[in-house]
């Protein structure tokens, strides 16, 4: 036994000086990892110590061991169980530092990005299986056992996993990619390259749901969305207190069965037709024309100067400045009078040449709501941008006149609803007879976008 | 034709707004009701629209009244009569077309909400609606304003029993007790007739007539009828001639039912002799792509008629942003706004004096044919006169001016 002391006293002595050794280097590095986190105030730099610091004694102890069993003078047959031994303790200890790590980092950045907890679940058992399965693979292969058939397995498995989330597999990396990034988040406006466009309501870790223009929910791939070009308006402004839904008006036309031929004709049906007859034949010029001039001639003027020739009445007709008028009663007055003061001077009594003469037609209004709704500005504005003219022109020329409001809607809506007199009177003050309808549009566009800004 | 091929050229809300419409109409079926499924405009109109209507949500059917060859003949003398021509018409004529009409009331199935009748030949089926209800339309694609007085006697009693008529240009109309809409015809963009034709296609079909493009080409596209006055075209291409070298191009076909049609053209050839930059182009064997491709090559194109129906060749001329100058009749100046979509003529010093206007000022003429174009996008488009008749079958029933869906 005395001869024998060097063989245990060595080894015991190695992994004494070992242990000391480590410990004190593992002091050093917790020491110098402390200092690194309060300068870099990161909480990840907390987890790392925290969940190392267990694990890091155990690994002192087990490279103390192996320098012991290095130097010692046992036989290769109890000397090879032992290593084994000693690396599956490691491997072990390593997975378990592992899975702690994993499981604190993800549980603080799912926190952090205010991930949904199904996302997080998801991220945390896809990476305890990774970490799982790679620690027993190398037990396996450090106690000699055959890996390959496993491996195949894991192989097989894996492909099919890539193909069964193929499409979510994307969407999850975009999902962290705009978390990340930041550049769009819930309760931002946004418009994409391809047209969708509306409040974003949710980011879940595969789609992103925007409710539209028309109310409707529109969901885009993550991965689509970081992939578009993408508008955002950030977050709302102001919400309005009732929304303002938007309608649009088609028209029939109507025929009254009454013509003129002269000017003592026309001027003596006038007198008796319905209000949608004025309104029909000093707007459907504007309707029909829009896009080719602002300005533009009431019916009556028109047919004065082409079928009975006579510039000068059918100057003065059209010169009647629509806007002036908030009833169809003033309107049509207006033009009789001017009609009848130019008979009393017995200026145009001719005959328009026949198939000349003029029809008088009656606009029937079908009025229905669209999809479309707006609870801001911005909703507002964008909705604009889409609408379809006789929308436009609904809400603008018609109701304003013809149903006898005295007020288009979109100034109504922003004075009450939204409590912005300035940008309500300023529309109410545009004189639409004076522009084109896509110009029109432009404009109510422009003040509304300065605003906004 | 899908109703998504027209989103590109009338735009996306229009699409939304006959969907808009058509949805309303959900649960309705509307029995279209005419004398043929082949030839004819009516046939034409219903093979596109029909369809589209469908696609659209709307049940729409097609049916056509049955009818012997001695029963088409009355019905095309009633035709004539009716646009004013001399027509005798026999008592037995009327007989016969009472008859085929009882059989056709007596065994056709007339299931639509909406039962919506075209033209004279199945006027008669209204005679069902005391048993039957629904909703009665009487689509009048003729000119009825100066009839012959006889044959619309004959026919007035008929066309007063529908809840409404339709015609195309409020000068068709005439005083009827009940209600009358307005709805232009319309012209489809996508049909071959329309459609958007490559360089190559256009220069092979002038290769194939032997019209060089050596010189400005004006054409007159119609068919061989004085009404359309080709001599009085040719007259005032002469009068440009003294200015302006030109090339006159006058195609269309001649009508087999009128025996005046070879006349007038023999006078147009005669009126053209000696003169090789005047192309006539006459017969079947002119195809919708060629008269396509013959508008699209030309630098000018003319309307000159006498008396018109609707005119829909100004509209095809419109759409390829063509500066037109057309006679001051019929539809028209519904089509034409003088000096903002083209110029209105009178007379064929008139007509000469537009032609070098627009010839010697390709600016101006530019102008007016991109208006034109947006004209007719807007107004006289198929999608347009799908809108008219969808609100047509949503209004019936609601009496006011204003009506809230």
């Amino acid at each position: 036994m005395s001869e024998n002391w060097p063989d245990i006293a060595i080894p015991l002595a190695v992994f004494l000086f070992a242990l000391i050794a480590t410990f004190w280097l593992r002091r050093i590095a917790y020491g110098y990892l402390a200092r690194w986190a309060q300068r870099v105030k990161g909480q990840g730099r907390e987890i790392l110590s925290e969940a190392t610091k267990t694990p890091s004694v155990l690994w002192a102890l087990i490279i103390s061991a192996s320098l012991a069993l290095a130097v010692s003078a046992v036989s290769p047959e109890w000397k090879d169980p032992v290593w084994k031994g000693l690396w599956t303790l490691f491997v072990l200890s390593l997975a378990w530092c592992g899975l702690t790590l994993a499981r604190r980092f993800i549980s603080f950045y799912g926190e952090r990005f205010k991930a949904p907890r199904r996302a997080t679940v998801l991220t945390w058992n896809v990476t305890r299986i990774v970490i799982i399965v790679v620690a027993i693979l190398i037990l396996l292969e450090i106690w000699g056992a055959p890996t390959s058939p496993i491996l195949l397995l894991i192989g097989v498995a894996a492909l099919v996993a890539v193909l069964a989330f193929r499409d979510a597999f994307p969407n999850l990396i975009a999902w962290f990619q705009l978390n990340a990034g930041g550049q769009v988040k819930v309760g931002d406006y946004i418009k994409l390259e391809t047209g969708e466009e509306g409040y974003i309501s949710e980011i879940n870790w595969r789609h992103t749901l925007i409710k539209s223009l028309d109310e409707s929910t529109v969901l885009i791939a993550n991965r689509k969305l970081v992939q578009s070009t993408v508008i955002n308006y950030g977050r709302p402004v102001k919400k309005a207190k009732e929304p303002f839904r938007f309608y649009t008006r088609m028209h029939l036309k109507e025929l009254t069965g009454h013509r003129a031929k002269n000017l003592r004709e026309m001027a003596d049906t006038l007198k008796m037709v319905p209000d949608s007859v004025v309104y029909y034949h000093t707007h459907h010029f504007l309707e029909e024309h829009h896009y080719l001039t602002p300005e533009p001639a009431n019916d009556f003027a028109l047919w004065v100067s082409d079928a009975l020739g006579d510039e000068v009445l059918g100057e003065r007709l059209a010169s009647i400045d629509t806007f002036e008028f908030s009833t169809l009663e003033a309107l049509r007055e207006r033009l009789v009078s001017i009609m009848e003061e130019y008979l009393a001077l017995g200026s145009n009594l001719r005959d328009a040449a026949e198939g000349r003469e003029f029809h008088f037609v009656k606009s029937v209004s079908v009025i229905l709501p669209t999809p479309y709704v707006a609870h801001d500005l911005r909703e507002f504005v964008e909705t604009l941008r889409k609408l379809s003219l006789n929308s436009l022109y609904f809400h603008i020329f018609e109701s304003r006149l013809r149903l006898g409001k005295g007020l288009n809607d979109f100034s109504a809506w922003l004075e009450d609803s939204l409590v912005e007199k300035e940008l309500a009177d300023r529309i109410a003050r545009l004189d639409p007879y004076t522009y084109t309808l896509e110009g029109l549009r432009s404009s109510l566009i422009q003040l509304i976008e300065k605003r906004i800004k | 034709m899908k109703i998504s091929d027209y989103e590109p050229i009338v735009g996306r809300s229009t699409i939304e707004e006959l969907k808009l419409l058509a949805t309303r109409l959900s649960g309705k079926v509307v029995q279209n009701i005419n004398s043929t499924f082949i030839g004819g405009g009516v046939a034409e109109i219903l093979s596109r629209m029909v369809p589209l209507l469908g696609e659209l949500g709307v049940d729409a059917r097609w049916n056509v009244i049955k009818g012997d060859e001695e029963f088409f003949q009355v019905t095309k003398k009633f035709h004539n009569a009716l646009h004013g021509r001399r027509e005798k018409v026999s008592a037995q004529d009327f007989s016969l077309f009472l008859e085929t009409s009882q059989r056709n009331i007596d065994e056709m199935n007339l299931y639509g909400d909406i039962i919506f009748v075209h033209d004279p030949q199945p006027v008669a089926l209204v005679k069902r609606k005391k048993e039957l209800g629904r909703k009665w339309i009487w689509r009048c694609h003729i000119d009825i304003s100066k009839p012959n007085e006889e044959v619309w006697d004959f026919l007035q009693p008929f066309v007063v029993e529908y809840d409404a008529a339709i015609f195309s240009t409020p000068a068709f109309s005439r005083e009827l007790p009940i209600r009358q809409f307005f709805v232009p015809p319309s012209i489809d963009p996508l049909s071959d007739k329309n459609r958007g034709l490559s360089p190559e296609t256009i220069d092979s079909v002038l290769a194939k007539y032997g019209i060089p493009r050596d010189k400005p080409i004006i054409t007159q596209v119609s068919r061989f009828d004085y009404l359309k006055d080709p001599v009085g075209v040719i007259k005032a291409f002469q009068l440009v001639r003294r200015s302006i070298d030109s090339r006159l191009v006058l195609a269309g076909g001649t009508a087999s039912d009128d025996p005046e049609s070879d006349k007038v053209l023999a006078g147009v050839r005669e009126s053209a002799t000696g003169n090789p930059d005047i192309h006539i182009l006459s017969g079947p064997q002119v195809s919708d792509i060629e008269i396509n491709a013959l508008q699209r090559a030309s630098t000018v194109v003319v309307q000159k008629s006498l008396r018109e129906g609707f005119a829909l060749t100004v509209s095809e001329a419109l759409w390829k942003a063509k500066p037109v100058v057309a006679s001051a009749v019929g539809g028209i100046p519904l089509q034409v706004k003088n000096k903002y979509t083209g110029l209105l003529v009178h007379g064929i010093e008139g007509t000469a004096y537009a032609l070098r206007q627009l010839l010697t000022n390709p600016d101006y003429a530019r102008w007016l044919g991109e208006n034109g174009k947006e004209h007719v996008r807007h107004n006289f488009l198929i999608t347009r006169h799908l809108r008219d008749y969808l609100l047509l079958f949503l209004s019936l029933g609601y009496p006011g001016d204003v009506i809230y869906l």
